[in-house]
């Protein structure tokens, strides 16, 4: 079970659960060390005391607040915690809202909140837990974890709460502040065509069918470089350009959906942008087929890679 | 003053591409602090040390390895760790398209807006309105930077927006949370009472209601200490001793009816399937 990172308690109308915060995701992301060229020896990230020009604990690192003047206070966590002491050890459910309503712009992390182990905590939670399953409604609350307050929102999955960070409005961007302007006004046969691709693209949403690729590649890569192989550096990507005729390219996405499917769809979008990559990406009996229709030669021979210079080529 | 975007590319779906620029959708306001020694106060630095020789090294000098077993490295390039997301290339390229409704919430990472480029608004507006007709949501992936990601579109405002999603395996499940199961289960009474609670503090989401306090108060407590004064946290009140869980429930009805806001309007119970 991961470690909590906070305890305190979610407190609902007078009942208080007392909770500890675990987060709800792992890191799988492939990580570097930063070492020392000459010598392959790790590198330290040293804090380093400026004035006694000296390695600092850290117990005895401090946290200091920069006033415009200059001047920096320092603040220990006892004082911090003074800003607001309830909020620092309370998650204090102020409403109920429809989850539909919660524009996912806002949420930052989600975490689990886990009882402790006493019966009153746990007859508690699961009393939560199920009137908040049964009226699928989510609890907004705010508390505040490390020097940050947050706006959560509090759900149920399972047997479990959780509870995600949300950003509040001011720290949300809207579409006049990064200056998205107005929009000419899609012509209707054209949005009816995207709305037929759209609908033939669509599936249910099982976060199963979707796996980490770049992991995958980065730990080939880095298996390879073991070896001894060379690594294979792809160019600097060019952004592709607008379509010339949107009406066409509907048109013909549409008919190759139906004639081949998505990978046939697929397969021709990246032949047609001399996408390797992508190219690649896709099963070999794809890759035949569009290698067919372009009548090239002695493709029953080739390798993939081939098939995929072949069709980058012409 | 339109904003700096961070990327360009196209979204690609079909044959088709639709040009676009990348804007960060989120700003934390978060108080940032100094790390000091609480010794003298002095700042500190981060220096990087090489473990062995015990000195400085030079930025220069460092490179990037990844430990294959402990204390072995097989050290990468620049160039070959970026390898993967320049195979992606500029594009973010729609897979598929999902109701919006399945998607949990704690899929989502971090949010931003996609701008049109100058001669693709008419496609940027077939997708946007394509998007608002069906309710669809757009799974893609595309590479930022040096990694590649797993990305939502969908319409908002008269924009489309993107949201970084995490891997499935990058979730945990909750089966693995071993939680405690209660000795008495919860009665019919409690459930209602609770229920009664949940209606009673039943309202719309509006983000505009609920500001960041905390900002302001730590800022007031930075204020009074520069001006020398001593800051004493107020002992905490005593938690509830009641564990009468009916008898708690009861009494915040009560409260909750007598202090509801006008303006939290309570909701019709949904239907339920």
């Amino acid at each position: 079970m991961p470690r909590p990172i906070w305890s305190g308690s979610l407190s609902f109308g007078l009942v208080n659960v007392p909770v500890r915060l675990m987060s709800a995701t792992r890191d799988l992301g492939v990580h570097f060390n930063q070492l020392h060229e000459k010598d392959m020896s790790r590198i330290e990230v040293r804090r380093v005391c400026t004035e006694e020009n000296e390695e600092v604990p850290w117990e005895e690192v401090g946290r200091g607040y920069e006033l415009e003047s200059g001047e920096v206070v320092m603040l220990t966590d006892e004082e911090l915690e003074a800003a607001d002491p309830k909020k620092t050890r309370t998650i204090d459910i102020e409403a109920f809202v429809d989850l539909e309503e919660i524009d996912p712009v806002f949420y930052d992390h989600p975490y689990y909140l886990v009882p402790d182990s006493n019966e009153a905590a746990v007859r508690a939670y699961h009393l939560l837990r199920t009137v908040m399953e049964r009226s699928g409604q989510v609890a907004i609350a705010r508390f505040v974890l490390r020097t940050k307050e947050y706006l959560v929102a509090v759900r149920t999955r399972g047997d479990a709460i959780t509870l995600t960070t949300m950003l509040f409005h001011d720290e949300v961007r809207s579409t006049e502040d990064v200056g998205i302007d107005k929009l000419p006004k899609a012509k209707k046969a054209e949005v009816d065509q995207a709305v037929t691709l759209v609908k033939s693209l669509q599936r249910d949403f099982d976060p199963n069918n979707y796996e980490d690729e770049h992991r995958k590649r980065l730990l080939a890569i880095i298996d390879q470089k073991r070896k001894g192989q060379e690594i294979e550096i792809p160019d600097e990507p060019e952004t592709p350009k607008a379509v010339p005729d949107l009406m066409a390219a509907l048109e013909a996405s549409i008919q190759r959906m139906k004639s081949g499917g998505r990978n046939a769809l697929a397969a021709d979008a990246a032949a047609e942008q001399n996408d390797a990559a992508a190219l690649k990406r896709l099963p070999k009996k794809d890759l035949l087929a569009r290698a067919k229709e372009a009548s090239i030669e002695g493709r029953s021979q080739m390798s993939k890679d081939e098939l995929v210079e072949a069709l980058t080529a012409s | 003053m339109a904003a700096r975007s961070l990327w360009n590319g196209a979204i690609r779906f079909g044959l088709v591409n639709v040009p676009i620029k990348v804007y960060s959708a989120a700003s934390s306001k978060q108080i940032r602090f100094r790390e000091l020694h609480v010794k003298e106060g002095a700042p500190l630095e981060h220096r990087r040390v090489c473990g062995k020789e015990d000195k400085e090294v030079p930025f220069d000098e460092v490179v990037r390895g990844y430990e294959t077993s402990p204390g072995r490295y097989v050290v990468l390039t620049k160039d070959e760790i970026q390898a993967p997301a320049r195979e992606r290339g500029k594009t973010i390229d729609l897979e598929d398209f999902v109701p919006a409704d399945q998607i949990d919430p704690m899929f989502y990472d971090s949010p931003y807006w996609l701008g049109p480029q100058k001669d693709s608004d008419e496609a940027y507006s077939v997708l946007l309105a394509a998007l608002e007709r069906t309710g669809l949501v757009g799974i893609g992936r595309f590479a930022l930077r040096t990694r590649e990601q797993l990305v939502a579109l969908y319409p908002v405002d008269g924009a489309l927006r993107i949201s970084t999603m995490r891997f499935h395996d990058e979730v945990i499940d909750d089966d693995d949370l071993d939680l405690p199961q209660p000795a008495k289960k919860v009665s019919d009474r409690e459930a209602k009472m609770a229920d009664a609670l949940v209606s009673s503090l039943a309202t719309e989401f509006d983000p505009t209601e609920y500001e960041d306090t905390y900002r302001e108060r730590v800022l007031e407590v930075v204020e009074a200490k520069a001006q020398g004064r001593q800051i004493v946290a107020p002992e905490a009140a005593a938690d509830d001793e009641s564990t009468d869980l009916m008898a708690l429930l009861e009494q915040s009805v009560s409260g909750a009816r007598k202090t509801k806001k006008p303006k939290a309007k309570a909701r019709k119970t949904k239907a339920s399937a």
